[in-house]
């Protein structure tokens, strides 16, 4: 079954766009069915916790493609299949200004299995390959309007992406070979005796490793293809450089750090310092240019850089209490970035304004859409009673927790991050809502807010987030169980 | 693990918050009374309107809350709430100036937050207790850590409450929003961060550890800094509602000062069952708030009504103005004389029981820097508010000539001078009876 | 049983007769003929790679009657069966998917010729591949040599020209060094059957006797069998050559002529001097030197290109550097890889001149970039196959460019001071193959708005299909079924000294 949720996506998506619809409604409804299926299965496996492995092929010296459904995957896949519906039924609407539908719904559908795939690996040899594999489902999708931008965007995105990829690559050699197993295993799989004196090689290797799959994740400095990406339809950029592809990173580098090469033997070392450093850095810099930026969804990119970093932040503090507190990130943050991006592609679908100077008075023309877009600000901001607080709480607890000093400078730079937050977002709110004196109304005539099929996702996360604010003790405390 | 799992959301109205809460009421209705007149015919009334309310009801909420977590929830939304006020008038300036508003006010919330991230740690409980809920041993173990931490909860609170130097944002927001809202942000708001300071230190900190460090000093410095700025700028200040800003600036700061040197301090009166927290400068502090607040809206008020009839925003344009509107300016006689502490008015019993306080505490040098700095910063306030009244009543035969035979009486209506009257009464009373007030006080604290 | 051991003997005897058989035919005859004799040499040897790996043991075939020293001899192992099959099959699809353009670049009159060289090239390859004396292997690189000019030079124009000259010069130098080489070895150990000189080689070491000119014969053979392969810095011939010539010819030419020279190389190493006394030797740290620099040059020179098929010919030349980068490792999982990798991109490279050429087809016949916009939706069977080579070069896992990758990596992990150059060099290589690969693959699968170019559809080139998605097939199969295809090379590799 656990082969099935993984292959069934792409398989659909791929017989959805051979057949000749008569109708695109019958196609939009036979996708979306194909992919709420996939969502149920996935939440039937993690409802009936089975832990039952299942190998697919084999190569030689040990290595296999194989599946299993741990703590942590449920976490991942239950995230991903909630929202994979959700962003599906957006894109339906969104996509009818665009063309080319079938090609899109195509890879839109592929990535889910794929991303799937990723999250259900349960060996590293299993995620590199389904991680190579997301780049390449997901490069046509960013090339859709194939204008020379998107052309460029993607060209990029690949070449970043594959980068990353061959330097996570060495990251898995070495577990191959120094690791008693390929299979993750919460608190490492190094063979001690195995590494010897080569420490300091294993921990350049982490490094290397940590930074290849940062490719994906955006961090500093090879997060230049995420803004660029933009170009993308919106449904791509929400779902995926806000949520799949770039929280597969995130994914990845958990994976490697609990599940393979061990706090235990990473905690302390030059190594932690290095990538928190760059974590810290990264938050700081992702903020610092979302001010500047003036197109909406390059601003909401780098909004998204920063909060990456965040969750990358956690997992660098290497404590079972950093862990809960990434991954409490990762789940608000998913919510939160897709709400805004769905906003702004809303905006972008029906008002056609691309730049933040010029939604003067447009919140007027659009009052559910930005009102929506004002919740998420404010949870992006970290007010209380919104999703955001919560996890940024979490994290600084954590950060001091560990009594570094370096964790500390983490803390100052969430709150920096967080003032930086305020006024990116908050720009957006005061200019919909409170445009100049001499704005002319005319200018927003017959703009209107989107169907029902863009706002039922919109309201439903903003209720999700206001739900994850108050109270979020039912995932909180399953993340704490499987992080021991 | 110190997650948090579910928002650690409580309200209970203590007598504390009970002050608070009553001060924002009546302010909020005076100004509301004033402001449906001052606001006939303006454009936005309904927006106006409702963020006025939502504001208020938040302030409320602010105060009746029992844990640090919910204090900071209404903090921030209390800030988000009240900028539409600022930008109410929709011009650039007025863009600016809100947005420097919830800039500033958030920066100094996420300074506030960095200091509340490690109380979590290090404190029992975020739940207001009176004491404080970090121990002895704790505080001694990380010491150096966590000085900066109550530095980080001063400063930013501090913020909100315009000191020096976070205070740019106050002369620019409370003049530019209609003048009900600036009485409200001018006498209301800013009492937040009072109030943050206040619930933080002695309630979640232990204001105890404070008493003789360098948070202390540097705190004392920073208010006498800001008093006697605030009333030199005041004093140079030519356009009305910035005066009375600048004026605020100053004045909060006396509180800020009373607070300041109340860390640890016994009070030299208490008698045996009565809590050796209160002392004088922190009676002084209390009752400034209150006394400020009324005066101040007052204040506000009657340039609202000076604004809104005569059209007049600079006071050398109001010349006569006493004649024109004598009620009013009568109020503004009696409120002013109160800000500068002239008995038997609010403000004299307020700053009386800072300087002793002050000089009771025995700390060296400043027990009696402040009360000279606080001195001179009352003459600069006569300074700043007695010309208008002087003006005003007395405009120089000039004026009489020029205004000779005409009807020039333009008193503002009922609906305005009521809330102005109400305000400048109590504001005497306080002065005239400030027994239950100190008592309240004095059984705040127990 | 005996029968069996005439194999070797009869593949190297059935391909050099079908070159004079084929030059008396008229040209659909001479293809007919020439194929089946490649199809029954790889059905032969795929019955000796069976019966070898069952029996798990080589044997010695003697040729003529000259007792050892001077006589002939040939050895079969597993590894050499395997190989013999594998070039069988590469060389019929690389010539099957090239027919049509044969049909249109060559004379008419000269089609028969073309199978003639082709079946003296496939002589030349079994042999090298067999051979178990330096005498042979010397005649036979120089037919290979000769049978590769023609193969280059048999589509008349310019540029062939000057590219057969260009790379006949340079092989030529090396086939001097080569012969300088053994002629040096038959003076100092008087041998010229391999196991021999073995022999004494290891007793001349232990004893201490002619240590430089020992030196000197093994860089002399080394270097002359690397400019015949094209590794870096020799390697200027190869653009040209592969860019220029037809297709079937640049398939040959790149997957299989190179392959048979470094086979030979490792047989040397094996069983004319001895693992260990190369490895001890500074020549294998040239090598490894060189590997790198060719790995890096060869993907830096390839990102320049704006000729589709000058490009994949300097991936060659990288390709190349992986091979001889793990030869240089020095350890057995070293040359395991390499092995590997030798398989890996023979299928690889063939696929992707021969879909190439169909992309450039319906491009109006422009190789630069700019025509090549979109041809994929003009070719389907042919951008589709290319892009799988791609991947496959980039290293995506379901290919054989990964197992390729991971072998490699994993034999560096176990070196001590070489490990991270290898590690970042791979690294580095992986990001520069996939810069110019995917920027292609990206390319020709970007629509164009008004498609003037002709489309070809599957039906119209039915061979040409079934070859390219033979090519794939094979491709997926090396890098899923690897387990197995790796095991055998161990054994062969055990066996082979």
């Amino acid at each position: 079954m656990i082969l099935a949720t993984v292959l069934l996506p792409i398989l659909s998506g791929v017989t959805v766009s051979l057949i000749r619809w008569k109708e695109k409604r019958q196609m939009h409804i036979c996708t979306l069915a194909f992919t709420v299926l996939t969502s149920i299965l996935v939440w039937v496996m993690i409802l009936t916790p089975g832990a039952e492995e299942f190998t697919l092929l084999t190569f030689p010296g040990d290595l296999s493609i194989a599946f299993r459904m741990d703590g942590l995957s449920m976490v991942f896949s239950g995230m991903i299949s909630l929202l994979w519906p959700l962003a599906t039924l957006y894109s339906f609407e969104y996509m009818e200004h665009e063309e080319r539908e079938k090609i899109f719904f195509l890879f839109y559908t592929m990535t889910y299995g794929v991303t799937l795939g990723i999250a259900l690996a349960a060996n590293i040899l299993t995620m590199y390959f389904f991680y190579e594999l997301l780049t390449i489902v997901t490069v046509p999708l960013v090339m859709h309007t194939l204008t020379r931008k998107a052309i460029l965007a993607s060209r990029k995105y690949m070449y970043y992406s594959l980068g990353g990829a061959a330097f996570a690559f060495l990251g898995m050699i070495f577990i191959i070979s120094f690791g008693s197993t390929i299979t993750f295993r919460l608190g490492g799989v190094l063979d001690m005796a195995r590494v010897g004196t080569r420490t300091n090689a294993l921990l350049l290797i982490y490094v290397f490793a940590f930074m290849g799959f940062g490719v994906k994740a955006a961090v500093c400095p090879f997060n230049s293809w995420l803004p660029d990406a933009g170009v993308a339809p919106t449904p791509v950029t929400a779902l995926l450089h806000a949520v799949a592809v770039v929280k597969s990173g995130a994914f990845a580098i958990i994976r490697l750090t609990f599940y393979l090469f061990g706090t235990e033997f990473l905690k302390g070392t030059w190594a932690q310092y290095v990538v928190m450093t760059v974590t810290i850095v990264t938050i700081v810099y992702g903020c610092a240019r979302a001010v500047k930026e003036p197109h909406i969804k390059r601003r909401l990119a780098y909004s998204t850089i920063s909060n990456l970093s965040y969750i990358l932040f956690g997992v660098t503090l290497m404590t079972p209490f950093g862990l809960v507190a990434a991954l409490t990130h990762m789940i608000m943050h998913a919510v939160m970035k897709i709400c805004s991006f769905f906003c702004a592609g809303a905006v972008i679908c029906k008002a056609e304004r691309e730049y933040v100077y010029e939604l003067d008075g447009l919140g007027y023309s659009m009052p559910q859409t930005f009102g929506i877009f004002t919740v998420s600000s404010l949870a992006l901001m970290g007010v209380p009673g919104l999703a955001g607080f919560v996890s940024k709480w979490n994290l600084a607890n954590a950060a001091i927790d560990t009594g570094m000093p370096l964790a500390y400078a983490g803390v100052a730079a969430l709150l920096v991050s967080a003032i930086l937050t305020a006024i990116y977002m908050m720009t957006i709110v005061v200019r919909a809502f409170f445009p100049k004196d001499d704005y002319d109304t005319r200018v927003n005539l017959g703009i209107k807010d989107p169907g029902i099929r863009m706002l039922l996702p919109l309201y439903l996360f903003v209720i999700a987030m206001v739900i994850l604010g108050f109270n979020n003790s039912f995932i909180t405390d399953f993340f704490i169980s499987i992080a021991g | 693990m110190n997650v948090m799992r579910v928002l650690p959301l409580q309200f209970h109205m203590d007598p504390l918050g009970a002050v608070f809460a009553v001060l924002t009421l009546i302010i909020f209705i005076s100004s509301g009374v004033f402001g449906i007149d001052y606001m006939k015919g303006a454009k936005n009334r309904k927006s106006f309107g409702l963020f006025f309310v939502l504001s208020m009801l938040t302030e409320i909420a602010l105060c009746a809350a029992s844990n640090l977590v919910t204090f900071y929830m209404c903090y921030e939304l209390l800030t988000v709430l009240s900028m539409p006020l600022v930008i109410h008038e929709r011009t650039k300036e007025a863009k600016m100036a809100a947005l420097k508003y919830l800039f500033f006010s958030l920066f100094g919330a996420y300074g506030a937050l960095f200091g509340i991230y490690n109380l979590s740690r290090f404190a029992s409980t975020l739940n207001f207790v009176q004491g404080g809920s970090i121990s002895a041993e704790v505080f001694a173990a990380d010491r150096g850590l966590l000085l900066a931490v109550a530095m980080a909860l001063i400063a930013g609170f501090g913020v909100k409450a315009g000191m020096w130097p976070m205070h740019a944002w106050l002369p620019t927001a409370h003049p530019i929003a209609p003048s009900p809202a600036s009485s409200a942000l001018s006498a209301c708001i800013v009492k937040a961060g009072v109030l943050g300071i206040l619930r933080s230190i002695w309630y979640v900190y232990g204001a105890d550890h404070l008493k003789g460090t360098w948070v202390q000093t540097v705190f004392i410095i920073l208010t006498l800094i800001t008093v006697f700025m605030g009333s030199m700028l005041a004093f140079k200040e030519p356009v009305l509602k910035k005066r009375l800003a600048y004026s605020t600036v100053s004045q909060v700061s006396y509180i800020l000062f009373g607070l300041a040197v109340s860390f640890g301090a016994v009070d030299p009166y208490a008698a045996g069952g009565v809590s050796a927290h209160v002392s004088d400068a922190m009676t002084g502090a209390v009752l400034h708030v209150l006394a400020h607040g009324f005066i101040k809206a007052a204040l506000f008020l009657i340039a609202g009504a000076i604004i809104h009839h005569t059209g007049a925003t600079r006071v050398e344009d109001m010349r006569g103005i006493g004649l024109k509107m004598p009620v009013t300016m009568t109020c503004y006689t009696i409120v002013s004389l109160g800000l500068i502490g002239i008995p038997p008015t609010g403000g004299f019993v307020s700053k009386w029981y800072l300087a002793t306080g002050a000089i009771a505490t025995d700390i060296p040098v400043f027990m009696y820097l402040g009360p000279a700095v606080l001195l001179v910063s009352a003459l600069l306030t006569a300074g700043y508010l007695l010309p208008l009244m002087i003006t005003g009543f007395f405009p120089g035969a000039e004026y009489r000539e020029k205004i000779k035979g005409q009807d020039i009486k333009c008193e503002p209506g009922p609906l305005m001078t009521i809330p102005i009257a109400t305000l400048t009464l109590l504001s005497l009373l306080i002065g005239l009876f400030p027994e239950p007030v100190i008592a309240l006080i004095r059984m705040i604290f127990v | 049983m005996d029968m069996v051991r005439n194999i070797p003997f009869f593949s190297i005897m059935l391909a050099m007769f079908s070159g004079p058989v084929c030059s008396v035919l008229p040209g659909k005859a001479a293809r007919v003929v020439n194929a089946a004799v490649i199809t029954f040499i790889m059905g032969m040897s795929a019955v000796l790679v069976c019966i070898l790996n069952i029996s798990g043991e080589s044997f010695v075939y003697m040729m003529g009657h000259f007792p050892a020293p001077w006589g002939n001899e040939i050895r079969a192992g597993v590894l050499e069966a395997w190989m013999a099959m594998f070039f069988c099959v590469v060389m019929l699809l690389s010539v099957l998917g090239g027919i049509k353009k044969l049909f249109d670049e060559v004379v008419e009159s000269k089609h028969n010729l073309y199978y003639v060289l082709v079946g003296l090239m496939l002589s030349s390859l079994l042999a090298l591949v067999y051979t178990n004396d330096l005498f042979t292997a010397y005649v036979f690189v120089e037919i290979n040599t000769i049978s590769a000019c023609g193969l280059i030079m048999i589509r008349e124009n310019g540029r062939t020209i000057e590219a057969a000259v260009r790379y006949m010069v340079m092989s030529l130098i090396g086939s001097a060094m080569i012969l300088l080489g053994i002629c040096m070895l038959y003076d100092i150990t008087g041998h010229l059957l391999m196991s021999n000189i073995k022999e004494s080689v290891a007793a001349m070491t232990a004893g201490g006797n002619y240590p430089e000119p020992l030196l000197f014969t093994i860089a002399l053979m080394s270097v002359g069998l690397a400019i015949k392969c094209a590794l870096f810095p020799f390697h200027a011939w190869l653009p040209d050559a592969y860019g220029y010539s037809t297709v079937s010819s640049a398939a040959i030419l790149s997957s299989l002529v190179s392959k048979g020279y470094i086979f030979l190389l490792i047989k040397i190493i094996y069983r004319v001097i001895g693992f260990e006394i190369y490895g001890d030797s500074g020549v294998i740290d040239v090598l490894f030197f060189f590997g790198l620099a060719g790995m890096i040059f060869g993907s830096v020179s390839a990102i320049r290109e704006n000729d589709i098929r000058r490009m994949i010919a300097y991936s060659s030349v990288a390709q190349i550097g992986y091979i001889f980068m793990g030869i240089g490792m020095g350890t057995e999982f070293g040359m395991v890889a390499s092995i590997f990798h030798m398989l890996s991109h023979a299928s690889t490279k063939s696929l992707l001149f021969i879909s190439a050429i169909g992309l450039t087809d319906v491009s109006d016949g422009s190789r630069r970039f700019e025509p090549l916009t979109g041809s994929a939706y003009r070719n389907k069977t042919a951008g589709l196959a290319f892009a799988v080579g791609s991947l496959s070069m980039v290293g995506v896992p379901l290919f054989s460019g990964f197992i390729s990758k991971l072998l490699f990596a994993e034999a560096a992990v176990s070196l001590r001071y070489r490990m991270i150059p290898v590690l970042v060099v791979l690294g580095i290589s992986t990001i520069l193959n996939a810069i110019y690969f995917m920027k292609t693959v990206i390319r020709i699968y970007t629509p164009v708005e008004n498609d003037s170019y002709p489309h070809v559809y599957l039906k119209d080139v039915p061979l040409y299909s079934v070859v390219l998605v033979a090519f794939v097939t094979l491709n997926v199969i090396l890098g899923v079924l690897s387990d197995p295809i790796v095991e055998l090379i161990r054994k062969g590799l055990a066996m082979f000294s």
